[in-house]
C-alpha cells in the first residue's frame, strides 16, 4: 500500500516536471514560457509560505519582505558593483534573508495569532517604505531596470530551464521537510503546542526554524523572478504581494502541500485571461475567487482529495470498479 | 449540493466564454498594444487615453488606414503595477504580435516597459508619463514619448516665475508635491531652473505627503505659518482636487500665489471643483481644451466629447498624438514591421497636434525621443464654456518649444549614465 502511493506520487510528480518541461518546446509563442515561468516561481514562493501557515499555523504577513530582498540582493550588487555580481548575489541575498529571518523571527514568534500576524505586516511594510524611499540606493518607486542574468542565463529558454530545475528540487526538498519528523513536529506545533512540550520539544525553537527555512526560499523565488521580468520595484515588497500568497494557498487549500502551488496556477492564469479581455477584471476575478472560496472551503486540491476519498469510501461499499477514483 | 455546485461551476464557465472572443484575423494590419490603468485612482486617465486613440484610429482608418495597413490597437489595464505590465507587454510582443506598445500613465510602469521594449527591439511610445529619466538616464533607441515631460513644464514654469519677480516681487518659494519620483524630481527641476535662469530666490519649506493622502490639513496650516510668497505645487490628478478643496477653506490662496506648472491645470481639476474653483491660481497642463484657439483644437475637443459626453483631460491628447505619430512613421517608412527605419522616421518627425498654436508644429528630438511642445501657462477666471467646469484657465504666457529643452551639458551629463 505505502510502496504503490509512493509510485503513484513519483508518477504525478515527473508528470508534472515534464508537463513544464515541454511549455518551450510546444509553445506556440514565448509568452507561454514567461507565464509557465511565472507560475513555477509563484508557486515556489506560495509552498514555502504555506510551510509557514498551513503546516505550522503561522499565518505571516509579511513574506514579501524576504521576496524583496531576494530580488533587491540581485538589483543592488548588479548596480552598485558590476553586472559580474549577478550570480554571487543570489546566495549573498539568501543568507541576508536568513540572517533577517532569524533576527525578526525572534522576536515576532514571541507573539501568536493576529499578533504575530500584525508584526510580520510591519515588518515588511517598513522594508517597503524604506525601499520606496531611498532613491540614491534603491532606485526608490522607479525601481531598477535592465538586470540581465549572465552568459548563457540571459537566454530566456535556458532561464527557464533553470528556473525549473531549482523549482523543483526547492519544492522536492520542503514536501520532504513536510513529511519529515520536523514536519510532523510542526504540524503539532499548530494542532496542539502543549504536547510538543510535554515531548520533550521546543514550540518556539520550531517556529523560528521554520520562519527562517520558508524566509529563505520566499527570497530564493524573489531572485529567480528578476532573470525572467529583468526590472525589480518596491511592489515586490508591498503587502499586497503577501496577500498574493496568501490567496493562492487559500485557492489551492491550504491543507495540503501542493495546494498554493496549484493556487498558484489558477490566480495567475485567471488574472491573465481576465485581465486580457476586460477592463471589468476587479469584478469577474472577485466572483470567480468568491464563488471558488465558497464552493470549495477546503481549496481546489482539498476539494479533489476529499472527493477522492469519497468515491473510494462509495466504489468499496457499493461494490463499484475502483477506476472512478482516479479522477 | 450537488446541484448547487453544479450551477457555480456552469456560471464560472459561462464568464470564461464570454471574454474568448475569437481575435479578427485580418491582414495588413499595424497592430498597437496599449496599457492603460483603467481602475483606482488614475483611472480616469487611461479612460480618456482609450477613447483619444480609439478616436485617432477612427479617424486614419476611416480615410483609408495609412499606406496600405489598417490601425489596430488592443488594451489591457495596466493595473499600475509595473510587474502586470511587464507581463502584458511580452504578451503582446510574443502573441500578439505587435509593432507598437503604447500607453501607460505611471513613470514606474513606463520604466519597466521601456526594458521589455529595448529588450526585444519593439517600439514603445510613451503617451502619459512625465519623468525625465525615460528620455534621459534610461534612453533607449526604441522609446518614444509623445508629450511633455516634468523638465519641459518646469522650465516653463521657471521663466513664468522669473517674469512674475519683475511685475509682483516675491522672494520666496514653499514646495508641496507627492512623495515619490514625480513629486521629488518637479522640486529638483524647478530648482535647477531658476538657478539656471539667475532668478534670487529662496525655498522656505518643502512638504512630500504620500500619494492619495486623504487629508492636508496638517500641510496647510503649516504652509500658511511659513508665509511664502508663492506655494509650487506638484501633485496630479485627485490630490490636485483634494488639496485645493481643503486649502481653500482655509483662505489659503488670498495668502500666497498658488502655483503649479505641471499637471495643475488639467481639466479634471476644473469639471471636479465646478463652482468652487478659486480664481487667480497659476496652472498650466500638457494640453487644455481652451487653447490654442485653433480650429484643430476646437475640432478635436468637440469630438472628444460628442464620442464620450465628458471634456477630454490631458491625458487624452498624449494618446491621440501617439497614434499619429505611429501613422505618420509608418506612412513615411511604408511598412509596420521595419523597426531601425520607423526609427529613422520618427526621430525628427513633424506632427501637427491639436495643442500645436498657429505656426507651430510638434516634433520630436531625435536625439532624445522626447517630443518638443511648446507650454502654456494660465490663470484661473470665469468661464462656463466646458461644464460642469465654471472655471478654466486665461490670460496665458506662452513659453517656446525649443526654449524648455535642457541645456546641452545636462543632457550629455544625464545620456552618459
Amino acid at each position: 500500500m505505502a510502496s504503490s502511493s509512493k509510485y503513484k506520487f513519483g508518477l504525478l510528480w515527473s508528470v508534472g516536471f515534464v508537463a513544464f518541461a515541454l511549455v518551450p518546446v510546444l509553445m506556440t509563442s514565448r509568452y507561454q514560457m514567461n507565464l509557465a515561468s511565472h507560475i513555477l516561481i509563484w508557486g515556489l514562493f506560495a509552498v514555502a509560505f504555506n510551510m509557514l501557515w498551513g503546516v505550522t499555523g503561522m499565518l505571516s504577513f509579511g513574506q514579501a519582505l524576504y521576496f524583496g530582498i531576494g530580488a533587491y540582493s540581485i538589483g543592488l550588487f548588479v548596480n552598485h558593483a558590476g553586472k559580474a555580481w549577478y550570480l554571487p548575489a543570489i546566495p549573498i541575498g539568501l543568507v541576508a534573508a536568513a540572517m533577517l529571518s532569524f533576527l525578526l523571527g525572534l522576536l515576532v514568534i514571541r507573539v501568536s495569532g493576529v499578533y504575530f500576524t500584525m508584526l510580520t505586516l510591519a515588518f515588511a511594510q517598513l522594508a517597503w517604505q524604506v525601499t520606496f524611499k531611498w532613491y540614491d540606493f534603491t532606485g526608490g518607486d522607479d525601481g531598477i531596470q535592465g538586470i540581465i542574468a549572465p552568459g548563457i542565463l540571459a537566454n530566456k529558454m535556458v532561464y527557464y530551464y533553470f528556473v525549473l530545475v531549482v523549482v523543483f528540487i526547492s519544492v522536492w526538498f520542503l514536501k520532504r521537510l513536510a513529511y519529515s519528523p520536523f514536519g510532523l513536529i510542526l504540524r503539532c506545533v499548530q494542532q496542539n503546542p502543549n504536547r510538543v512540550r510535554f515531548i520533550g520539544r521546543s514550540v518556539k525553537m520550531n517556529q523560528l526554524r521554520i520562519y527562517v527555512i520558508s524566509s529563505v526560499f520566499a527570497a530564493l523565488a524573489g531572485s529567480l523572478m528578476v532573470g525572467v521580468d529583468n526590472s525589480i520595484h518596491t511592489d515586490m515588497l508591498f503587502w499586497t504581494t503577501s496577500g498574493e500568497v496568501i490567496l493562492m494557498s487559500v485557492l489551492g487549500g491550504i491543507n495540503q502541500f501542493f495546494g498554493p502551488f496549484v493556487g498558484a496556477v489558477i490566480l495567475i492564469l485567471l488574472e491573465d485571461i481576465i485581465g486580457a479581455k476586460t477592463e471589468f477584471w476587479p469584478i469577474f476575478l472577485g466572483t470567480i475567487v468568491l464563488i471558488f472560496v465558497i464552493l470549495f472551503p477546503k481549496g481546489v486540491v482539498g476539494e479533489i482529495q476529499h472527493l477522492r476519498h469519497r468515491l473510494k469510501i462509495a466504489g468499496e461499499s457499493g461494490g463499484r470498479h475502483e477506476t472512478h477514483a482516479s479522477a | 449540493m450537488s446541484g448547487r455546485k453544479l450551477v457555480a461551476i456552469a456560471f464560472v464557465l459561462v464568464a470564461v466564454c464570454l471574454f474568448s472572443g475569437l481575435a479578427s484575423a485580418q491582414d495588413k494590419l499595424v497592430r498597437i498594444g496599449a496599457m492603460y490603468p483603467m481602475t483606482g485612482r488614475s483611472g480616469l486617465y487611461g479612460m480618456d487615453s482609450v477613447a483619444a486613440a480609439e478616436m485617432a484610429i477612427d479617424e486614419i482608418n476611416g480615410k483609408g488606414g495609412v499606406a496600405g495597413y489598417k490601425l489596430d490597437i488592443v488594451f489591457t489595464d495596466s493595473k499600475s503595477k509595473p510587474a502586470y505590465a511587464v507581463r502584458v507587454a511580452e504578451r503582446y510582443i510574443t502573441e500578439d504580435k505587435v509593432h507598437f506598445l503604447f500607453g501607460v500613465v505611471s513613470s514606474g510602469v513606463g520604466l519597466a516597459v521601456t526594458e521589455v521594449s529595448k529588450q526585444n527591439k519593439v517600439i514603445f511610445i510613451g503617451t502619459d508619463h512625465a519623468a525625465t529619466e525615460l528620455t534621459l538616464d534610461n534612453y533607449q533607441p526604441y522609446y518614444f514619448r509623445v508629450s511633455n515631460n516634468t523638465f519641459q513644464s518646469m522650465t516653463a514654469g521657471a521663466m513664468y516665475l522669473k517674469e512674475l519677480q519683475k511685475e509682483r516681487p516675491w522672494k520666496t518659494i514653499t514646495y508641496i508635491g507627492p512623495d515619490y519620483a514625480y513629486g521629488h524630481s518637479q522640486l529638483e527641476e524647478i530648482q535647477y531652473n531658476l538657478k539656471r535662469f539667475g532668478v534670487e530666490y529662496q525655498l522656505i519649506s518643502k512638504y512630500l505627503p504620500k500619494l492619495y493622502e486623504p487629508d492636508y490639513t496638517s500641510y496647510i496650516t503649516s504652509i500658511i505659518k511659513d508665509k511664502p510668497d508663492v506655494l509650487v505645487c506638484g501633485f496630479w490628478g485627485g490630490d490636485t482636487v483634494a488639496f485645493i478643496k481643503q486649502a481653500k477653506a482655509y483662505g489659503l490662496f488670498e495668502k500666497m500665489l498658488y502655483f503649479h506648472p505641471d499637471a495643475g491645470g488639467n481639466y479634471e481639476l476644473m469639471s471636479a471643483m465646478e463652482g468652487e474653483m478659486p480664481a487667480g491660481l497659476v496652472l498650466s497642463a500638457r494640453h487644455h481644451n481652451n487653447w490654442p484657439d485653433t480650429e484643430s483644437n476646437r475640432k478635436y475637443v468637440a469630438e472628444f466629447k460628442r464620442r464620450t459626453g465628458r471634456y477630454p483631460t490631458y491625458a487624452a491628447e498624449g494618446a491621440y498624438a501617439g497614434i499619429y505619430a505611429i501613422a505618420k512613421a509608418v506612412e513615411k517608412v511604408g511598412n509596420p514591421d521595419n523597426s531601425a527605419a520607423l526609427i529613422k522616421a520618427l526621430e525628427g518627425l513633424q506632427i501637427k497636434l491639436p495643442e500645436d498654436p498657429e505656426g507651430f508644429t510638434s516634433f520630436i528630438d531625435s536625439q532624445t525621443h522626447q517630443i518638443v511642445q511648446m507650454q502654456a501657462i494660465g490663470i484661473s477666471e470665469p468661464n462656463d464654456k466646458f461644464p460642469p467646469a465654471k472655471m478654466m484657465l486665461g490670460k496665458w504666457k506662452i513659453y517656446k518649444a525649443e526654449d524648455l529643452l535642457p541645456p546641452k551639458e545636462l543632457l550629455e551629463k544625464r545620456m552618459k549614465k
